[in-house]
């Protein structure tokens, strides 16, 4: 069997060395924050991480309103697709802004807006992956799995603010333009460079999903011949 | 219009059926009482602690018991099919879950007579009546926002096996705005709210109220349509 | 009714390839059914023919995996609920709350339907199926025989012009049947068209214009009531 080298593989590639310069970049040239030091050179990652998590989860929610609309399962792969990755892009955030709090505030865990939001959604999505996986109608499977997803994706927000209400004490946002040069480069490279292999990975995933639904399809039986006036059974 | 006549045929329905199978009102009442007796023990017999705390256990009792009461409602459907049997008449989609979700929302509203006065005295709080028609205000704007996607998803589970683990896992996560919200508007209310923060809570919940039961409402239909 | 519902020559039923698939299994396949307005059809078969799986498609409960369908006309998957409004089904399910009454059933039934209906109307319809002695019990108490009657009521609610049995005979009596029986003949004289699936050759193949064969999931035969009946003994 000769593998085919897909498009998408291209920019995985292209990702992986991005992610290679990027870090380099923010590992070894940026100069270290005056505030936090070493520790803050995480973020070239988890910024990126974050965007991307955000982004996929909206990929999501557009692919779900199409494959609610169309019914068509190449929309309904592209979902399980994207909120897979939002889920492992969020996992991955959890565990870097759960080193971060331990670099400065010296706790594993802290209630700050974003850290807590990222908590929520989490298992907000993996609660569509569970309905999904206990649904055993292909049919079914994506329509609902197109309705969790709107659902949950609807509450990101209401999420978003209500935890800041709830917990209205925390550092401003950081925007690049505070920060040095030097630091906003790796961090646009990483961006990048996390789209880049997220787009290669959700790619995969639905050509994966495709295959399984095609290999659960089986043909329509033969047309039986009719029964003629004179033949018996 | 026939699509409230119907909705408020479904909720009349669910009504008659709550009174006549009065045991499920009362036991999950009761799984309300044993909550928060339990919160208590959980904290230990410090009544500063226990007061402070006590909103967060009243609104925990609300959505822990809001779940059984929503997967309640879809297994008297089940039974025998009789959902089936209403979008045969047909029962509109969306009537059918207006209808629904009222029902729910009532039948989460009644727990609030009971499970408050249960966590005033056991947490020994003092409510004047202002404070207890607010309370109750805004227990039916947590009542009706948990009700909406509870009943989207208590029907699309009521067929799945572990209907009992999913829907609790998909619904908690979903509703922490409600339960924040909640939390934190009746703890003002039981402990004083110096700076009247309390109406912006109040607006969380209806907001989130107002988004989900339109929401819901235009995305059941989807989900029935595949059969349930 | 819909515009689109036209006249009696505009088939009651009409079916095009159409096949439905639970997992890897074709409960139905290559259907291509034709019923005409007034005609009372029979489905048969052995277990897990496709009966079922057919009339629930016909009513709009299941979406097929392929093929089409109109219904006096309409497209389901258009007019869900227009369809829905011109047919009834009577499934092996009985519908029921177990709570609520007799009385009390027939009427949220009505009501859902638009309707209103006196309680002596009500009484009336309970007595032609012998429960009005019973109005007032809960269904949950009553027999299978007691709860297939009660549901069987539907078909009587108000005016469906297609009439759809799955095992009518199922859990009734003697008596049950022939009212039933005759319930079918009433339909076919008020011009309804009727579609039942049936277990039950001997009485099914008397009442009905045409019969229809299935055999895993396909139309193997079609022809009379009565040469099925020569054709496969009395039982399928």
């Amino acid at each position: 069997m000769t593998r085919q080298f897909k498009w998408d593989s291209g920019i995985g590639l292209l990702g992986l060395l991005l992610l290679f310069a990027g870090s380099y970049i923010g590992l070894f040239v940026a100069p270290a924050e005056r505030y936090m030091g070493e520790v803050q050179r995480i973020m070239y990652v988890h910024v990126p991480s974050a965007w991307n998590a955000m982004l996929c989860y909206t990929l999501a929610f557009i692919f779900a309103i199409v494959s609610l609309w169309t019914h068509r399962p190449k929309w309904d792969a592209m979902t399980t697709a994207a909120v897979e990755m939002g889920i492992v892009l969020n996992a991955l955030l959890l565990v870097q802004g759960s080193i971060w709090a331990r670099a400065t505030w010296g706790v594993w865990w802290d209630w700050d807006v974003r850290l807590t939001t990222s908590l929520i959604l989490v298992l907000l999505f993996a609660g569509v992956l569970t309905l999904r996986s206990f649904v055993l109608d292909t049919g079914r499977r994506a329509t609902w799995t197109a309705i969790a997803t709107i659902v949950a994706f609807v509450d990101v927000p209401l999420v978003y603010f209500c935890v800041r209400w709830w917990r209205s004490l925390h550092q401003v946002q950081s925007t690049p333009d505070t920060v040095a040069p030097m630091m906003v480069v790796p961090l646009r490279i990483n961006a990048f460079a996390i789209l880049f292999i997220a787009i290669w990975m959700m790619a995969q995933r639905t050509r994966l999903e495709l295959e399984r639904r095609r290999q659960d399809e089986v043909a329509q039986p033969e047309r039986l011949a009719p029964m003629g006036g004179s033949t018996h059974e | 219009m026939n699509l409230i006549r119907q909705a408020l045929t479904v909720v009349r329905k669910d009504l008659l059926l709550e009174w006549r199978g009065k045991g499920r009102l009362i036991s999950v009442l009761l799984f309300g009482v044993v909550t928060l007796l339990l919160f208590s023990f959980a904290v230990g017999p410090d009544s500063t602690l226990l007061r402070a705390a006590a909103g967060g256990f009243l609104v925990l009792a609300l959505l822990l018991s809001s779940t059984l009461g929503l997967s309640e409602s879809f297994r008297v459907e089940q039974e025998q099919r009789a959902i089936e049997g209403l979008l045969l008449l047909p029962v509109d989609p969306i009537a059918l879950y207006y209808g629904k979700t009222l029902s729910n929302t009532l039948f989460l509203m009644l727990l609030a007579p009971i499970l408050t006065p249960v966590a005033l005295i056991l947490y020994s709080v003092e409510l004047d009546l202002e404070g207890l028609a607010v309370l109750f205000g805004l227990w039916t704007l947590a009542a009706a926002g948990l009700s909406a996607p509870g009943t989207l998803y208590a029907a699309m589970t009521s067929r799945l096996q572990s209907q009992d683990v999913l829907l609790p896992l998909l619904l908690f996560p979903l509703v922490i705005p409600v339960l924040m919200g909640a939390v934190k508007s009746i703890t003002l209310i039981l402990t004083g709210d110096p700076m009247s923060q309390v109406g912006s809570w109040a607006m969380l919940l209806a907001s989130f109220a107002i988004i989900y039961w339109s929401l819901c409402g235009l995305l059941f239909p989807h989900a029935i349509e595949e059969g349930i | 009714m819909s515009p689109s519902a036209a006249d009696s020559t505009t088939p009651a039923i009409q079916t095009a390839g159409l096949g439905k698939r639970f997992g890897r299994q074709w409960a139905l396949a290559h259907c291509d059914l034709q019923v005409r307005t007034g005609e009372v059809v029979l489905l048969a078969g052995a277990n897990g023919s496709g009966k079922t799986t057919l009339l629930r498609l016909i009513a709009g409960l299941d979406k097929p995996t392929l093929g089409s369908m109109t219904i006096y006309g309409m497209d389901p998957a258009q007019e869900k609920l227009a369809c829905r409004r011109t047919l009834t089904l009577v499934g092996h399910d009985n519908y029921l709350y177990s709570q609520l009454t007799a009385l009390e059933m027939i009427q949220v039934w009505t009501r859902l339907r638009g309707a209103e209906l006196a309680e002596t109307e009500a009484i009336e319809l309970l007595r032609e199926v012998d429960l009005d002695e019973r109005r007032d019990t809960p269904v949950g108490g009553f027999s299978a025989g007691m709860r297939k009657r009660l549901t069987l009521l539907r078909t009587r609610l108000e005016e469906p012009k297609l009439v759809l049995l799955d095992e009518p005979f199922s859990a009734l009596d003697a008596s049950g049947q022939r009212l039933i029986e005759e319930w079918i003949e009433g339909y076919r004289s008020a011009g309804k068209t009727v579609v039942l699936a049936s277990h039950n050759l001997p009485r099914s193949s008397r009442l009905c214009d045409r019969a229809i064969l299935l055999h895993q999931g396909q139309i193997l035969w079609q022809g009379s009531g009565k040469d099925l009946l020569d054709r496969v003994g009395t039982t399928v």
